[in-house]
């Protein structure tokens, strides 16, 4: 199925790509006749600062082990720190991080701002801590919103290898390596570059045949006229031969003649009942429908960056009629904390604070004259939201990939096998149409897909 | 003979060029065909036409508005749909009831210490409930917590501080627990009620239970 899809989505390339290609080749023409020594400098004279940047940021982050004080006592080996890491991560994690806060405090460096007896004592029971009023822990724990650190009961050893932990991810000068995962490591951004780069190489082969031809067409001219000319020369040659040889074609005999009238008009009445037809086959028909949105929200970010299952924010779509509309709420699940200072997402700060809906475009509008149910599709039949939403993961603007036209509907119902395994429902009705037509598969237009009143009532 | 060819030519050709306007692009929805029939007269819950002169130009109601008007204007905003009255309990076929425990106040663990201590799920651990659970996880969780519940999803490593499900203290924690926290939330993680049902919440906490067996294991 997807294999499908990005054959379609290379053919809607393949038009603008042609003349992408051909408006590189006259740059590249342009950049032939002279001007390539000014770019060249320029881009050289533009890579170096860069290099200076990264090469002036790099000591700076290697200075922090320099300032850092007594260890305390810290061991260093690799299995006190592996071990730390572990209780790092399957206890501390999920309030607080090396670098950033959290819900609790950056840890870095815990060991030269804290004691290890104090940072111990804390973990073992920071309530106890903060009632026995130790003012650093009591001014820590209304710092941030009075909330409470769960205790862990930890032995002595659990806690150095805790600090060993934190030491280590403090000194190291790229950060974290967990921390810092990029989130663009999804393996989707690779196949559409693929794709795109063989139409470009076709259209390159395109484009020099046509060169080619172009060239054979100036020779084939300039043959003629050394024929003509040498035939001029010749005084042997009676006046019949010398009226063929200077026979000019005009123009007005050639527009007048009837074979060239009659192409003319065959083209354009061609091209005009093509352009007729095909212009009566779209009304109706909303296919490629991307309106603009209140909020310029990227599927291919949260659906294929993040793989955010599409359920997670259309909570209707194995459940209800309508795949709904995710409220503001489900957005501000992570966007309570991640992106908060870029203007899209004000957009959701926005519209919490006035109490205010979002008025996102519908772009699948079916007709009010049809029913369609998603439940029945997805949870019944077992479809993937893909087979008629297209590579939604793939849109950083969503557009309306299927005709949603009646045919559409009709063809699916009869080609669909229903998902018969599993399902008790359908045990009787497949032994009886077994009993019926022997060796047929039982497809949704046997159990009433292309009854009339099963769509339209 | 020739004008009459021009004259049909070029009212084709008018036609054809004006057909192209039809198709759907960017912001544009493309032409209807028999909008009458395209357009819903009840208030349709997911789609809403604001403007009041709307298919003014075939318009059949007594009220001087546009055929294809559709907005409630008794509502905020002219939406169609509106909350439901405050302490309404929907209807369902597993005859479920809403779950009163409120969240706690910020800093408090009250409710969710009651929650862990006297919550019990009302699923079996079944294979059928395991694996809709596990579907559900994939939907729900598994962008933060990740496929083996470490915290290690592909949102989790971004948004940070998202709870081990297979290790360390989450391990530990009882069906109650798992369950309040889904509903409320807890820390960083937000809540999930708006967003999943009671029952599919409690098959998402015997599948987490599985999760937390393997951590211990």
């Amino acid at each position: 199925m997807s294999e499908n899809h990005l054959d379609m989505l290379e053919e809607s390339v393949s038009k603008p790509a042609l003349l992408r290609s051909g408006l590189v080749l006259m740059v590249a023409g342009l950049l032939w006749f002279g001007s390539i020594p000014a770019l060249a400098q320029g881009q050289s004279a533009g890579a170096p600062t860069q290099q200076d940047v990264e090469a002036a940021a790099v000591p700076s982050a290697d200075a922090v082990p320099a300032t850092q004080g007594d260890a305390g006592g810290i061991p260093t080996s690799d299995e006190a720190i592996s071990a730390g890491a572990a209780l790092f991560k399957n206890n501390c994690q999920q309030c607080h991080a090396i670098e950033q806060v959290v819900v609790g405090p950056a840890l870095k460096n815990i060991h030269t701002r804290r004691p290890v007896e104090w940072t111990a004592a804390f973990i073992r029971n920071s309530q106890k801590l903060i009632q026995s009023g130790d003012a650093y822990a009591v001014n820590l724990y209304n710092q941030y919103n009075k909330t409470q650190m769960p205790s862990f009961n930890f032995n002595d050893e659990e806690i150095m290898s805790l600090l060993a932990y934190i030491k280590a991810e403090s000194d190291s000068p790229t950060g974290t390596g967990t921390n810092q995962a990029s989130p663009g490591q999804g393996g989707e951004g690779v196949a559409p570059a693929e794709s795109a780069a063989t139409p470009g190489y076709i259209t390159a082969i395109l484009v020099v045949l046509g060169i080619v031809l172009v060239l054979v067409l100036v020779v084939l001219v300039l043959v003629l006229a050394v024929l003509r000319r040498y035939l001029n020369q010749r005084t042997d040659l009676d006046a019949a031969d010398r009226e063929i040889i200077d026979r000019r074609m005009s123009f007005r005999s050639v527009v007048s003649s009837k074979p060239f009238l009659f192409l003319v008009i065959f083209i354009f009445t061609a091209v005009v009942f093509k352009n007729v037809i095909d212009g009566l086959y779209q009304i109706g028909v909303q296919q490629g429908y991307a309106p603009t949105q209140p909020i310029a929200f990227s599927h291919k970010l949260h659906a294929g960056t993040y793989q955010i299952d599409c359920n997670y924010c259309h909570t209707g779509a194995y459940k209800a009629k309508s795949a709904n509309i995710p409220s503001v709420n489900i957005c501000m699940n992570c966007h309570n904390s991640i992106g908060t200072d870029r203007p899209e997402i004000k957009k959701l700060y926005a519209a919490v604070e006035n109490n205010q809906p979002i008025q996102w475009v519908r772009i699948h509008n079916l007709p009010d004259l049809a029913y369609f149910n998603h439940a029945q599709h997805t949870s019944v039949g077992g479809i993937e939201c893909q087979t008629c939403h297209g590579p939604i993961q793939e849109m950083e603007v969503v557009y309306q990939y299927s005709k949603l036209t009646m045919g559409w509907c009709i063809n699916c119902h009869r080609d669909t096998e229903v998902k018969t395994e599993g399902n008790d429902y359908y045990d009787k009705l497949v032994q009886l149409h077994n009993e019926a037509e022997a060796g047929g598969k039982l497809r949704v237009k046997d159990i009433g897909g292309m009854e009339c009143s099963r769509c339209h009532y | 003979m020739l004008k009459k060819i021009s004259i049909y030519g070029f009212s084709a050709l008018a036609l054809g060029v004006g057909l192209v306007g039809c198709s759907a692009n960017d912001d544009y929805p493309g032409m209807e065909y028999a909008p009458q029939m395209y357009h819903s007269v009840p208030y349709e819950p997911l789609s809403q036409i604001t403007d009041e002169s709307a298919g003014s130009w075939l318009s059949s109601r007594t009220d001087e508005k546009g055929e294809f008007y559709n907005s409630n204007g008794l509502n905020p905003y002219e939406m169609n749909m509106r909350l439901p009255a405050e302490g309404t309990v929907a209807r369902n076929a597993a005859a479920e009831l809403p779950f009163r425990m409120p969240k706690d106040s910020a800093g408090s663990t009250y409710y969710l210490d009651q929650a862990s201590a006297t919550l019990r799920s009302p699923l079996p651990a079944s294979e059928a409930v395991l694996s809709q659970g596990k579907v559900l996880y994939t939907s729900y969780c598994y962008p933060c917590h990740g496929e083996s519940g470490a915290g290690d999803g592909p949102v989790g490593q971004v948004y940070k501080g998202v709870a081990n499900l297979s290790g360390g203290q989450v391990a530990q924690a009882t069906e109650g627990h798992l369950f309040y926290v889904i509903t409320h939330g807890k820390g960083r993680m937000w809540p999930h009620d708006k967003q999943i049902s009671i029952e599919d919440r409690w098959k998402i906490v015997r599948y987490v239970q599985t999760l937390q067996n393997q951590g211990n294991n």
